[in-house]
């Protein structure tokens, strides 16, 4: 279409626009073809003429400012095998909330494979996926331009080669590695950093957390961020560093706290000391007892007391009050030693029942061996199987036949779809889901087969990650 | 498989759906019939009356069950003809490990996993396997003078039809020189009342898809920014007066005649000496599913040609009323399959039947079609405007390229190293992660003003984009 023609296309359209007979606006030559008709058809032959003009001899404009992101990153890992698509769909169908569906993608990363974009993506606000998609967290959370290789080493002079998520997962295996080397590099790079920034970076020194960190965190103390102050804090009570001298005045809330504990004791032959809460009048002493559990530091207390953390822990009465055990176990996760947390873990477990669910508030600090212990204690007793879906940060596809065959968990799966209750399969099938990702592909397989037989459809979709989990078995990255 | 013939009987909505699932029991009608019988499961697709066959599944544990025919007889007689196979053929169905998507996507849909099987009553009454499995009797046959009748009526019945049509065009005609005259700002103000005023008269003399079309020119045009509309209207309106033009000049030619009244049946397309046969492998390029005004959902499943030297594509359009609620399509997005098509006879061939299903075909990436025209990608656009100007949806692939935004966040298409080159718009919003992949080839609808994704293949191999 030349130059005219054009002209003349834009008038016949303000004029159509506008309304009235736009004949004479037309060019020449289109003017030609649409003569010798009635006014009416002289305006639809053009309209057809100009109609055509505007879909093949016209493209759109494109805006000079089209902006591209940079490419997807390629992660570590190899995608999953097209084969196994379905299957990991039907999983990630059946997985209803984001955490359930990131469980999806911890257990495939466990066997060595990552999921295709389209099927699913981190959330760039959720920092629970598995550390092979860092890039892609970075990705989504706008990071522009090529930058970041897993495959360098975090140092200082890297340190701006990697996005967030991908620096903090070099952190983190820095610190599982090389300790001292991470603290350098947080202690150089932080200080220029805002608050937000300080604090996600000094998270990762609860891994490798050891004495040598202790005049880096005690400087800290004087951070003018409040957050930094309190994680500071909070990680040199975990070393054993009280966190708030203990003056005994009016306005300390560890003496505060202690008040709310009273000192007995038990046994006929050899006494021993032993600590309980006291029991409380109005609900007003019930939200300060519960402040004074959230704000103070473990260690504080015991020393209150003039007892060693796992000496006080040992002299705990649980079971008195339900909340105060909560409270003490929260404290312990927050501001307990390590060996306070594996002492009351093992505590907790051994007791069993509701007790050992308390395991579930240390979560964060327990190694991957308690967590395993625990979870098979879940199995074992049977009593609240929907515990296992509140393990954070199980490791996955490891649990074997035997955990599962020696306890009580197996029968109860078998009677629930034996049974005629639908509350009790529901229930079952949510199980096996958490089965689905615990399990090895070896349990996995086996327990399709008994929960089949047992009367569960063989075409449940509970199944899907089983399923999947067992098609993992076969498919070496 | 655990089915018996009393549980057919039993399942049955009614006597008339075992004689129809009866008449649906030859292997011929079932291109694909399949078992899992650790899952318990059988499922297959049935030749219906529509473009695409409908998918049938059937769990022998409890008697579940899906079809995605429309009817509203439960069990349909797709479901009782697939369990009457099941139960009388087993070896028909071929054993699988794995179920397809379409399966896995109905499993994890069902409401109740895991219920015991439904009981049947405790009799069937008025209902009858054996009575179903009588053949029929024999129609009368028709004499000399009663079918000269029956030819003359419809001689008379089509040109009625087309005294009809053609005073509905007249009237189209006219409301289209009324809306120059009244001015196309004001027809995009109101063109949802003028559209369905006029689609309704066109209705009443026959000229019903036509009259479709019109309904859902409005939806066209709300879809783009308000400054586009009125060249949008223009392109619409042109191309309904070239329509209206060509089939005045061949009120005869097929294609002329789907596009104004109504479409031939299955039947005759199936027997029409003029529609193109082609047997190839086919892949399922993507879906698009539209509710439209008049209560119909319109389904078009688009196929991709695969052994084809130059891009060949292929659209099986069904329709059904809305009211029969969510259809699961016949098929998936990426499912490839042996077939031979046959094509309403058009000017640009697009709208197929599945004449014969042939098998699955292998998967793999699509063929290396050769790059348009001086690297126009519209150019298989402008080729296909030449032959019939009053269509608007058509099929292409674009060069290798990726998806970049504009400033108010729009999508556009961008041929890879040629960024500012040609772009066209995409419709509606695309993925995120969709703007971080190469794409090494892309098949789209380009409807004049903006391109609909149907697929991709990129690094990370296909994309369901649709």
């Amino acid at each position: 279409m030349n130059e005219l023609e054009q002209a003349g296309l834009a008038r016949l359209r303000d004029g159509w626009v506008s309304g009235g007979a736009a004949f004479e606006l037309a060019p020449a030559e289109w003017k030609d073809v649409a003569a010798a008709a009635s006014p009416d058809e002289q305006e639809r032959r053009l309209l057809a003429i100009a109609a055509q003009a505007l879909d093949v001899a016209l493209r759109p404009a494109a805006p000079k400012t089209l902006k591209r992101r940079p490419p997807l990153p390629v992660l570590a890992l190899p995608m999953l095998p097209e084969r196994l698509r379905p299957l990991l769909r039907a999983a990630l169908k059946y997985a209803t909330d984001a955490r359930l569906k990131t469980r999806v993608a911890t257990l495939v990363a466990s066997r060595g494979f990552v999921l295709h974009p389209m099927d699913w993506m981190p959330a760039a606000s959720y920092q629970e996926s598995p550390e092979v998609y860092a890039p892609w967290i970075d990705w989504q959370a706008g990071a522009e331009g090529e930058k970041q290789s897993r495959r360098e080493h975090l140092t200082a002079e890297t340190w701006d080669d990697f996005y967030p998520a991908a620096r903090r997962a070099a952190l983190v295996d820095l610190r599982r590695t090389m300790p001292a080397l991470a603290r350098t590099l947080i202690e150089t790079k932080g200080a220029s950093e805002s608050a937000e920034v300080r604090l996600a970076l000094i998270e990762p020194l609860r891994f490798g957390l050891g004495a040598a960190d202790v005049p880096f965190l005690k400087s800290l103390s004087a951070d003018r961020s409040g957050k930094v102050r309190e994680m500071a804090g909070r990680l040199l009570a975990r070393l054993g560093e009280h966190g708030n001298p203990a003056d005994g005045g009016s306005e300390d809330p560890t003496a505060e706290l202690a008040a709310f504990i009273e000192e007995g004791k038990a046994g006929f032959i050899r006494r021993r000391t032993t600590y309980a809460p006291v029991k409380l009048k109005s609900p007003a002493q019930q939200a300060r007892r519960a402040d004074l559990f959230a704000s103070c530091y473990f260690g504080d207390l015991v020393a209150r007391f003039g007892k060693t953390e796992a000496d006080f822990i040992g002299a705990w009465q649980f079971g008195v009050d339900d909340n105060a055990d909560l409270f003490l176990v929260r404290m312990v996760s927050v501001s307990g030693g390590d060996a306070a947390v594996a002492c009351l873990a093992d505590l907790l477990v051994a007791a069993g029942g509701k007790l050992a669910l308390l395991v579930l508030q240390l979560m964060l600090r327990l190694d991957s061996g308690r967590k395993r212990v625990l979870i098979r204690q879940i199995l074992n007793d049977a009593q609240n199987l929907a515990a296992l879906n509140l393990v954070e940060g199980a490791e996955a596809g490891w649990l074997e036949w035997g955990d599962l065959a020696k306890g009580k968990a197996l029968s109860a799966l078998r009677s629930a779809f034996s049974g005629d209750k639908d509350v009790m399969k529901r229930s079952a099938e949510q199980h096996l889901e958490t089965m689905g990702f615990l399990a090895n592909p070896l349990t996995a397989e086996k327990l399709i087969g008994e929960v089949v037989a047992a009367g569960l459809p063989p075409a449940s979709p509970s199944l899907g990650l089983l399923r999947l989990n067992a098609a993992l078995a076969g498919n070496p990255p | 498989m655990q089915l018996d013939l009393k549980t057919i009987e039993a399942l049955a909505p009614d006597q008339a759906s075992l004689g129809a699932a009866a008449k649906l029991t030859k292997r011929s009608n079932w291109p694909r019939l399949e078992t899992n019988e650790q899952l318990g499961l059988i499922w297959g697709e049935c030749q219906g009356s529509g473009s695409n066959p409908y998918r049938v599944m059937f769990d022998t544990g409890d008697h579940g069950y899906k079809c995605t025919c429309p009817s509203r007889k439960f069990p349909c007689k797709h479901i009782l003809a697939l369990m009457w196979i099941g139960a009388t053929a087993p070896a028909s169905f071929a054993l699988v490990d794995q179920t397809p998507d379409w399966v896995n996507d109905w499993l994890g849909r069902r409401r109740k996993p895991g219920q015991p099987p439904a009981q049947a009553p405790a009799r069937a009454e008025g209902k009858s396997i054996d009575e179903a499995s009588r053949p029929e009797q024999n129609a009368p046959v028709e004499d000399a003078a009663a079918a000269e009748r029956r030819e003359t009526a419809q001689r008379r019945r089509a040109e009625d039809t087309r005294s009809a049509v053609s005073a509905a065009l007249d009237e189209l005609d006219q409301w289209i020189a009324d809306q120059l005259r009244l001015g196309l700002a004001g027809f995009v103000d109101a063109c949802s009342e003028r559209c369905r005023r006029i689609a309704a008269r066109l209705v009443d003399l026959k000229a019903t898809a036509l009259a479709g079309r019109i309904d859902e020119l409005p939806a066209r045009l709300m879809a783009l920014r308000s400054e586009e509309r009125p060249d949008a209207a223009i392109r619409e309106l042109g191309k309904l007066v070239l329509l209206a033009k060509a089939w005045r000049a061949a009120p005869d030619d097929a294609e002329l005649k789907r596009l104004v009244s109504t479409s031939e049946t299955r039947d005759q397309i199936l027997a029409s000496p003029d529609a193109v046969q082609v047997e190839s492998d086919w892949e399922v390029l993507g879906e698009k599913i539209e509710t439209r005004r008049d209560s119909l959902v319109s389904h078009a499943t688009w196929l991709l040609d695969l052994k084809s030297s130059a891009p060949r594509f292929a659209v099986l359009l069904d329709f059904f009323p809305a009211s029969a609620g969510r259809r699961s399509g016949a098929f998936a997005p990426g499912d490839r399959f042996r077939a031979r098509l046959v094509f309403y006879p058009s000017r640009n061939p697009l709208r197929a039947l599945i004449a014969e299903r042939l098998g699955d075909a292998a998967p793999g990436a699509w063929p290396a079609f050769p790059e348009g025209t001086a690297g126009d990608p519209l150019a298989a656009y402008t080729a296909f405007q030449d032959g019939a100007p009053w269509l608007s949806d058509c099929p292409i692939i674009l060069p290798a390229g990726a998806i970049a935004l504009d400033e108010k966040e729009g999508a556009w298409w961008q041929a890879a190293g040629d960024p500012h080159g040609i772009a066209l718009p995409v419709a509606g919003s695309v993925s995120q992660t969709l703007l971080g992949l190469d794409l090494a080839a892309t098949a789209a609808l380009w409807n004049g003003a903006r391109l609909e994704l149907l697929a991709s293949q990129s690094s990370i191999g296909r994309l369901d984009l649709s």
